[in-house]
């Protein structure tokens, strides 16, 4: 299993992260200082690190403004890559079941690529975020903002 | 893993009427204990017990949201005025009010009303126009995005399933949200909050519409504390469709073709969802996710396979899927199904499941069985998924088989004719409006008020929301949602002109759209809400261009619990304004939609929404390049104000920013404002107006100001010249909301076959454009004066809504 994680270079904004702490804001909380956004997309499959490097590269993330990680793992929970500095981590991810487009849209674009095998996509998102950020705080962005909980589950990681 | 094979035979033939009804709750079915009751009766003749498969399928085609029944049951209506009270029984309301104003007028342009997916009106001597407004309210509340982006998707599948399918040209959206100023702690919990709600209805609708590559060229947003709980989304599609393609004609024998995307377990029990009034422990899988790639695929393939005459009817699967499109195409007909054979996303799924699933992207084509390989080679060849699944048949049954097994065999009469009419009590009081206490303020006082008002939620602008649409996909919109003289500006538009060149080769000819709706009138009169939304919708489309003689309108309501009798009142007085208003604007309505039950429960308390009445009106103008806009065009010109000006401020934005109880709430005059708007239409075509705005929402000083900082002009008004009934203070002749009242810009050499016009019309030439940049406003009789830089005027209109 492979954890892909798109994010913004240093040296452009990252809006996407910018937007979400001016909605964070906007509903009143002010505790969270910072948020920094990365796309994520969990890739099962027999695949090799040459062929997820293309997919990263060519693929889902724009090779003038952004960049990836790739993380390899056996378990979904350990598939973690600091890519950010921060106090902590929330990741929301579609629940089964749920129709995930995009999803099926790499899997056709894997495809396209010339890398002919059977693979699983689960895309998401993980929100880096910086603040005086309480257990509570952490849990109202999670559930009233960043995941809707009926079709989405969510992930909330501390980092010391 | 679940047992996949068969399905469950539901007893209910020897069930007293207290387990009738918990079996209704505990599956979902949301049918009445009478409706459970006829269920019983009929299984009792067929001396079995009925499937899930049965049930389910009964009571799909049964919900409120596939037989509309409140609004088609018997209502015992009583109205009381001043205390008098008068009685009035419906068998069906809505062949008794809306239809029958459009059956009475009879106009021959109109070629398909309200039997189809959309109404059908005439564009030239080859072509209609197709439109639909539906409503996805309750997928909303629960997941913004996907429902709006799923409403999007359904109503753009109306339009490709009327007739033969018709081309989607443009969406229109409208929105009621809560006040996105309410404090987190006070939204009830389990629910969104509005800015929540916003944003992601907004994002839906754009990454569906742009997606498909349709514009979105028209829409609205009300925001109220009413639909904290309870967001309404109504999302349309207008589209071009060949006069010879608008019949659909299913014959015994035709294939039934599924195509698009596949089943899943997405959106089960949608349809008898809409019915329940919505709390905390919402269905989950009443949740839906759209997916525009496959639609695109759809639309592009399927107007192929149309222009060959491979099919002879199609319908999309929206509420009810399967059940629904196939039960309405097999009516007359009869049916088999193999639901073994339909796509499937996931294995697992029951047959019950499979047959009534809201799985989305999904068409239904009735095939003459020689075209069968050429129609799915098509298909195929544009990656669309397109599989056979059974036939239409004599018998007039619909059999469902499962692995061999048949799980259903009823009768189509008793599916579409079996529902019993249940007796529905109605009561609306018209209340008494009073006169508010005379409100004068001084210049400065009057100043802040327009300011105050440019600011409001309801007036202030919503370029925020529409940037983020594709308005110009296609190239064929002539007139925008927002308008202005250059890049900086961006005036609120009446209304949006569609050229379709591309499709209609040669043609000159332009499509009007616009919509009218104004829910705080409704709190206090759903007559004059109904009527004033109808105005207004017209109003909107005259202000481009639009001709009155060539319009239709549709109409969407959205009310809270019609089991409540003052609550039904109040639709039954708003569908009486609609027959009266139809009526004498000689307006005929095509097609129409009703969302009821938009009740939500807090902590065991229920509260209904605040009623809406939404009208879009869709029309021809005969040569597009007439179509004007809303900014002034140049200084010298001169202004003037078409209508009266009555002291109607109940329920306007002025009243609700002052706080100021009483206040009549703005009637129609029909014949008054008839006269006008098809004067309107003579002078534009004439080429006498340059620029047309309709004074709605905050009223004169809106309008006004609105129309100069739009084009960077000033204007100078003088406002002892406007015609008013009676005497009024300034400050109720600048923010009463009267119908029927348009500014408009005249060239000084225009001004004599301008006024020759509008004889016996009540109008009057009130000031001119300017090139300084002030928007100035003076009275001297009450000696006020008050000036503002359009710049102001505009950043205030501007920074409301900014997310």
């Amino acid at each position: 299993m492979f954890a892909i994680e798109v994010f913004t270079k240093n040296s452009f904004k990252d809006s996407r992260g910018k937007h979400i702490l001016a909605y964070i804001n906007l509903i009143g909380v002010k505790d969270v200082k910072k948020v920094n956004y990365c796309s994520l997309y969990i890739i099962e499959g027999n695949l090799l690190l040459n062929e997820v490097k293309m997919i990263a590269s060519c693929l889902l993330s724009d090779k003038i403004t952004e960049n990836y990680t790739i993380t390899k793992c056996d378990i979904k929970d350990s598939c973690f890559n600091d890519v950010y500095v921060s106090k902590a981590m929330i990741e929301v991810l579609y629940k089964k079941g749920v129709t995930d487009t995009v999803s099926s849209s790499v899997i056709k674009a894997v495809k396209d690529l010339g890398i002919n095998k059977e693979i699983e996509v689960k895309t998401g998102s993980r929100y880096y975020l910086n603040g005086k950020l309480s257990k509570a705080v952490l849990d109202n962005v999670a559930c009233n903002l960043l995941a809707n909980t009926l079709i989405q589950e969510y992930k909330i990681k501390s980092i010391k | 893993m679940r047992p996949v094979s068969n399905c469950n035979i539901v007893e209910i033939l020897d069930l007293s009427d207290k387990q009738l009804l918990s079996l209704s709750k505990r599956n979902v079915l949301s049918l009445s204990l009478m409706e459970m009751k006829v269920v019983q009766s009929y299984f009792k003749k067929l001396k079995r017990n009925p499937t899930d498969v049965e049930i389910e399928t009964i009571a799909q085609t049964w919900s409120e949201h596939c037989k509309h029944k409140t609004l088609t049951g018997v209502i015992e209506y009583t109205q009381i005025n001043k205390g008098i009270k008068i009685k009035k029984v419906y068998n069906n309301l809505l062949k008794e009010t809306i239809f029958k104003a459009t059956v009475e007028l009879n106009k021959k342009w109109c070629l398909s009303v309200f039997k189809d997916n959309a109404g059908v009106i005439e564009f030239d001597s080859k072509n209609g126009v197709a439109f639909k407004v539906e409503t996805h309210n309750h997928p909303c509340a629960l997941e913004p995005y996907g429902g709006s982006a799923t409403g999007v998707g359904g109503v753009i599948r109306d339009i490709l399933g009327v007739g033969l399918g018709a081309k989607p040209l443009a969406n229109t959206d409208v929105f009621c949200f809560g006040n996105p100023n309410t404090k987190v702690s006070k939204v009830p919990k389990g629910i969104h909050h509005p800015v929540r709600i916003a944003k992601g209805v907004v994002s839906g609708v754009r990454d569906y519409g742009n997606k498909m590559g349709i514009p979105t060229v028209n829409g609205a947003v009300y925001f109220d504390n009413g639909y904290v709980a309870n967001p309404l989304v109504y999302c349309g599609t207008v589209g071009i469709i060949p006069k010879s393609k608008i019949k659909k004609n299913v014959i015994p024998g035709d294939l039934i073709l599924v195509v698009g995307g596949r089943t899943g377990r997405d959106g089960i029990h949608g349809a008898t969802f809409s019915s329940i009034n919505l709390d905390q422990n919402s269905d989950v899988s009443a949740v839906q996710i759209g997916n525009p790639i496959v639609e695109k695929k759809i639309l592009d393939a399927m107007l192929v396979v149309r222009n060959l005459n491979l099919y002879r009817a199609v319908t999309d699967c929206g509420a009810g899927g399967l059940s629904s499109a196939i039960g309405e195409l097999g009516e007359k007909t009869g049916a088999i199904v193999y639901l073994d054979k339909v796509p499937l996303k996931y294995r697992g799924l029951y047959p019950w499941e499979i047959w009534i699933s809201e799985a989305q992207e999904r068409m239904v084509f009735a095939v003459p069985p020689k075209n069968r390989k050429k129609i799915v080679e098509i298909f195929k060849k544009e990656d669309v998924e397109a599989v056979f699944i059974g036939q239409f048949t004599y018998d007039k049954k619909l059999v469902l088989k499962y692995n061999n097994d048949t799980v259903t065999n009823m009768d189509m009469s008793f599916l579409h004719d079996g529902i019993p009419k249940p007796i529905r009590r109605a009561e609306y009081e018209i209340k008494e409006e009073k006169l508010q206490r005379t409100v004068k303020m001084t210049s400065s006082d009057l100043l802040k008020a327009l300011k105050e008002a440019l600011k409001d939620l309801n007036v202030c602008s919503r370029e925020w929301i529409i940037r983020q649409y594709d308005h110009e996909v296609l190239g064929q919109t002539i007139v925008k949602p927002l308008q202005g003289n250059n890049i900086e500006v961006s005036g609120p538009g009446d209304a949006a002109v569609i050229f379709p060149y591309a499709v209609v080769k040669g043609t000159k000819k332009g499509i009007v759209l616009s919509n009218g709706l104004n829910p705080s009138y409704g709190k206090i009169n759903t007559y004059k809400m109904a009527s004033s939304a109808i105005e207004e919708a017209l109003r909107n489309a005259v202000c481009v261009g639009g001709n009155i003689e060539k319009l239709a309108i549709l109409d969407n309501f959205c009310w809270g619990n019609p089991n409540k009798p003052e609550i039904l009142g109040s639709l039954v007085c708003s569908a009486n304004a609609c027959y009266d208003m139809s009526k004498a604007f000689e307006i005929p309505f095509i097609s129409g939609k009703d969302s009821l039950h938009n009740e939500y429960s807090i902590r065991g308390k229920k509260f209904s929404i605040p009623p809406v009445l939404l009208i879009s009106a869709v029309g021809i103008i005969d040569n597009a390049e007439n179509s004007i806009t809303m900014p002034f065009k140049s200084k010298g010109n001169k202004i003037y104000i078409l209508g009266i000006t009555r002291n109607e401020l109940g329920g306007s934005v002025f009243s609700k920013i002052k706080n100021i109880k009483n206040g009549i709430v703005p009637d129609v005059y029909p014949k008054d404002s008839s006269k006008i708007m098809k004067g309107i239409y003579k002078a534009i075509k004439k080429g006498l107006i340059e620029s047309c705005h309709d004074a709605s929402e905050g009223g004169l000083a809106v309008a006004i100001s609105e129309m100069s900082f739009a084009s960077g002009y000033g204007v100078k008004i003088n406002i002892d010249a406007i015609k008013t009934m009676g005497n009024m203070s300034v400050t109720e002749i600048l923010f009463s909301e009267s119908n029927g009242r348009f500014v408009v810009e005249v060239e000084p050499k225009n001004e004599n076959k301008f006024k020759e016009i509008f004889k016996g019309s009540i109008f009057s030439e009130v000031g001119y454009v300017t090139d300084n940049n002030f928007v100035i406003f003076e009275s001297q009789k009450e000696k006020i004066k008050f000036k503002e830089k359009l710049v102001n005027l505009l950043n205030v209109w501007k920074n409301t809504i900014n997310w």
